[in-house]
């Protein structure tokens, strides 16, 4: 029904090795496609490639083949696609406040000053942080340090908002919590997420459509379709027997993988 | 009210007893061995009292002291305006650091007194002498400083104005100068003390003015009363600017930090 938000084309990325001269390659031949307003993970083990992956999508390094293109929302100039990023940790400026935070991150894309006050408020409030403008970073808990840097990336209003594994130094309540409070946001502000994780409950609760990645060699190898109704309930029956079958399909490949 | 105000006093002042009695005990010792020797050679506390209101009672010697402090303010403030950019280049441009590391040790290393005498030879004596000495010496102290403090920039926040496209001014400012303060304010407290005695230094090798020139006088006159009164106005000058500016400013910058203790 949407148009198409982010497509990767068979992208391959290579690093140096260390101590020889040959690189290895740690993405082999990407393809993926997320539509506009979707909720997309890819999940796959540790050390699978999933945060490099996300990184070339950034911007932030190159690939050695292949190609990514962001396509922006509608009216939105093509040249200077809107990228919202959560990463692990919260990676807040300690030194500003929670407002001068968001300040920064709008002065960085240009968005007039006008409107820096309506998206600080709006989407602090979004968040759950009302009234925390003032506060500096390291008085937060680091549940509420995160929800800082969730309402950093959707100030900008981001044509895709990028998310890497960004409940998995929580501990396991607050990352509960986050995650049923990241799916409320989610009916309001209503983004393009490409999410990364490693935790196949996590995924099946928040997305719709999962891509799974196995490592050595790093590649896709199933695209799965999750057509529950939302709001979800993290205990539903339901979710639950979605996670069995994949976690058993994901253990099938890893062990054919050896 | 009052009560618990005066109750603090006696608290702080029997907590700082030991060092006030151990201060009073120098003051006591070094009075009673100048006793043994000339005023002129080992002065006791109550002469150089009197001398240092001999000499700061004179409207004239403000002139020569507003003589060398202007000269350590400015080579103070060019070693760091140089010193700063310099290690801020090395430490983001790959190229310039190598160009530069041996450069800034055989810098380091360079002996003082080589300097003085060289810029009185390339510069007469004149102001631009114990400016560019001062320069010569502070500027690499303060780069090294730096440098080392671009290397314990955080890659991760850096990265994340990279992602969101910060632009290099904002990078400057909200990311990498806020991660350098500590690094800056080290250099300014070194920066400043270093450039007080090698302005007198200066002085005293090249010029017909200012604090070390009088100090040479004193020197040829052999009145080492005469020097420290001179010498130690300097040092409670130089005490004052730090408490007063350089760590004011450093607890305003770091409000951010939460308290460690309560």
């Amino acid at each position: 029904m949407g148009s198409t938000a982010i497509t990767v084309d068979k992208l391959t990325k290579r690093f140096p090795a260390p101590g020889s001269a040959e690189k290895f390659t740690v993405l082999h031949d990407i393809s993926l496609t997320v539509e506009e307003g979707q909720f997309v993970s890819i999940v796959g083990p540790s050390g699978c490639g999933k945060s490099t992956l996300l990184n070339v999508i950034a911007g932030i390094e190159s690939a050695d083949g292949g190609a990514v293109t962001i396509h922006p929302r509608a009216g939105r100039s093509v040249a200077a696609p809107r990228i919202g990023y959560v990463f692990q940790s919260p990676r807040l400026l300690n030194w500003l406040t929670v407002e001068s935070n968001i300040h920064f991150v709008l002065e960085a894309q240009n968005v007039p000053r006008a409107r820096w006050r309506e998206r600080v408020t709006k989407n602090l409030e979004m968040v759950g942080l009302a009234g925390q403008e003032r506060n500096y970073p390291l008085n937060l808990s680091g549940g509420m340090q995160q929800r800082v840097a969730i309402a950093r990336a959707l100030a900008i209003e981001p044509d895709i908002l990028l998310m890497d594994e960004p409940f998995s130094h929580l501990d396991a309540i607050t990352a509960r919590k986050m995650r049923f409070d990241l799916m409320d946001i989610l009916q309001r502000a209503k983004p393009t997420i490409l999410f990364v994780t490693h935790d196949l409950a996590e995924a099946v609760f928040l997305s719709d459509s999962i891509y799974m990645m196995s490592t050595k060699p790093a590649r896709i190898f199933k695209r799965v379709t999750i057509d529950l109704p939302r709001p979800r309930k993290p205990d539903d029956a339901a979710l639950f027997d979605r996670e069995k079958t994949l976690v058993r399909e994901f253990f099938s490949v890893v062990e054919a993988n050896g | 009210m009052a009560k618990t105000g005066r109750r603090t006093f006696w608290a702080s002042l029997s907590r700082a007893l030991p060092a006030l009695l151990t201060f009073a005990a120098c003051i006591a010792g070094w009075q009673i061995i100048s006793l043994f020797y000339l005023p002129i050679f080992f002065p006791g506390p109550a002469v150089l009292v009197e001398r240092m209101v001999a000499v700061y009672g004179d409207p004239a010697s403000y002139v020569v002291i507003g003589e060398t402090l202007a000269r350590i303010f400015e080579g103070f403030a060019a070693s760091m305006v140089i010193g700063t950019a310099l290690g801020l280049l090395m430490g983001l441009r790959r190229s310039i650091e190598i160009f530069f590391d041996s450069w800034i040790m055989v810098l380091l290393t360079f002996p003082a007194v080589c300097w003085a005498f060289l810029t009185v030879l390339w510069f007469g004596l004149s102001q631009a002498a114990a400016i560019v000495t001062i320069v010569l010496i502070v500027f690499p102290f303060v780069a090294m400083n730096i440098w080392a403090g671009t290397k314990a920039i955080e890659k991760d926040l850096v990265e994340m104005g990279r992602v969101y496209k910060a632009g290099r001014r904002l990078m400057l400012r909200n990311v990498l100068i806020p991660q350098l303060l500590p690094y800056i304010f080290s250099s300014l407290r070194i920066a400043l003390s270093l450039s007080w005695k090698i302005a007198l230094v200066a002085e005293a090798f090249g010029a017909s003015s200012g604090v070390g020139q009088k100090l040479v006088n004193w020197f040829q006159e052999t009145r080492v009363d005469m020097m420290l009164a001179w010498g130690v106005s300097f040092m409670v000058i130089m005490v004052l600017i730090d408490l007063v500016v350089f760590r004011a400013w450093a607890r305003r910058a770091f409000a951010w930090r939460p308290r460690l203790a309560a």
